[in-house]
């Protein structure tokens, strides 16, 4: 008999150890790192974010003087939150960035 | 009569695609062939056209599974260039995250390797608990693979004292899996026929190819950075170094399996004597012109880095050198005698960053005729 069948028996009783995610979605932590987040009000135009930037996502508008993030660049680091003085940039909970048009 | 059977080295999707074109003579493996630079990146290079911190991001970005340990070198390395010694509480965060991550990336091997020799219920028995390890390393840094953890001059975030009862008691259900993987590496009839007395390497060879980590310490090798070189804080920690004697494929096994043990080990330590204080100290990045080398232990063995820096806030060179070109050197001599139904496992019990091993082509090399063989084909062949 195979060692690994008892092991076998009480998982078949056990329910799931995976959760069935678009129905049922876990909380990512706290601290996590998802899509960042700016803050236009609170944006000092320092433009500290976009020297920080290790993937060169971040970009200037041209009208408005705000930075705004390219997620197709972002390697979510944080960097970006950690650097900026007023704290206008924040990295949210966000993790699903696939739309349906 | 021999036949080629050219083994890859297709497959996008996974980090490092090889070649290996194997001569047999019937089922017996006559001579072995490499080819490798299918996934060349040109990182090295780019790694001087950023400054040292964005380069952090990239050198995370070399191997996804050893993340942490690639950048704790490079950030040892530069700390070095420049002088200065992160502060006491960040290398024991940096030692927390890079045990955590031996723990998960040889849980990942186990589930690899029981897949390899089709055990697939220890497959998703292990990647269950590789999860639980997933888990801690999202509650500490953030995120489950990529840690963006280490930066130069100690680490960016602390380990907080709210997460450490949930750290040890995940560190207690992994004790016990893989309490219960190691008592079933030592007795199951599928993986003591599949394992012993396969992809056999022993001492001579594994010194004369230079073997490294676990696969060293599998053949009997007593070589482990951590201890011989110590970085970080592992000169305050106490450990041992796991070695075995046989050298096959199951002695791999249970030298990555008993090095959890021990990984956990070391954890449970690095929590209960972590130090209150800074985690991270300003580093002037204008480094004068100085070289420095850097070498640490990573889960599939050792890995050196070089750099040399001029004067300005990029590096003149970064060089590294990975584990899993170490040990392709002593492939060869795994294979010799073996047969092609141990191929699958034998490429595996190097643990290379790779899988790449998918599509297989048989060659009659009197006739030329080619003739493919999935992976699944393969490892249904039997004698």
């Amino acid at each position: 008999m195979p060692r690994i069948l008892p092991q076998v028996l009480r998982n078949l009783l056990r329910k799931p150890a995976t959760v069935k995610y678009p129905q049922v979605r876990v909380e990512p932590p706290k601290g996590y790192r998802g899509r960042p987040v700016v803050d236009p009000e609170r944006c000092i135009s320092c433009w500290l974010c976009i020297r920080t930037c290790p993937a060169r996502a971040i970009t200037i508008s041209k009208e408005t003087k705000k930075p705004s993030i390219w997620l197709g660049r972002c390697i979510f680091c944080g960097e970006c939150a950690e650097v900026c003085p007023a704290r206008a940039i924040t990295m949210t909970k966000e993790f699903e960035f696939t739309t349906l048009r | 009569m021999t036949f080629i059977v050219p083994i890859g080295p297709q497959h996008p999707a996974l980090k490092e695609p090889a070649f290996f074109r194997f001569e047999v003579k019937g089922e017996e493996i006559a001579d072995v062939d490499i080819r490798f630079g299918y996934v060349h990146r040109g990182i090295e290079e780019a790694l001087q056209r950023r400054d040292y911190k964005h380069d952090v991001y990239l050198i995370e970005r070399i191997c996804g599974i050893c993340n942490v340990v690639h950048t704790t070198t490079y950030c040892q390395a530069i700390e070095q260039l420049a002088g200065v010694e992160p502060p006491e509480r960040a290398k024991y965060i940096r030692v927390i995250i890079l045990e955590l991550e031996r723990i998960h990336s040889h849980l990942l091997w186990l589930g690899i390797a029981a897949h390899q020799i089709g055990f697939n219920t220890l497959f998703m028995l292990a990647w269950r608990d590789r999860e639980r390890v997933m888990d801690l390393r999202e509650i500490i840094s953030g995120n489950r693979v990529t840690s963006a953890t280490n930066t130069i001059g100690g680490v960016r975030r602390d380990v907080k004292p709210e997460h450490v009862p949930t750290i040890l008691r995940g560190l207690d259900e992994l004790e016990h899996s893989t309490k219960y993987y190691i008592d079933l590496f030592n007795s199951d009839r599928t993986i003591l026929a599949r394992c012993t007395n396969v992809g056999i390497l022993t001492k001579d060879d594994a010194r004369k190819f230079c073997a490294v980590g676990p696969l060293a310490r599998a053949s009997g090798v007593d070589t482990d950075i951590r201890r011989d070189h110590p970085y970080a804080i592992y000169d305050k920690l106490s450990f041992n170094v796991i070695t075995e004697r046989e050298g096959d494929v199951w002695a791999k096994s249970m030298v990555r399996l008993r090095e959890i043990l021990e990984a956990i080990h070391i954890v449970r330590q690095a929590v209960k004597e972590m130090p209150i204080g800074p985690i991270r100290i300003k580093v002037n990045l204008e480094i004068p012109r100085n070289e420095a080398i850097e070498r640490t232990e990573a889960p599939r063995g050792e890995l050196f880095y070089y750099a040399l820096s001029n004067g300005t806030d990029s590096p003149e060179r970064v060089h590294v050198r990975t584990p899993t070109c170490a040990n392709f050197a002593s492939i060869k001599r795994m294979f010799l005698g073996g047969t092609v139904a141990e191929i699958p496992i034998v490429i595996w019990s190097i643990d290379p960053c790779f899988a790449c091993n998918d599509r297989v082509a048989l060659v009659d090399s009197h006739t030329g005729k080619t003739f493919n063989l999935s992976l699944k084909e393969l490892r249904k062949w039997r004698h």
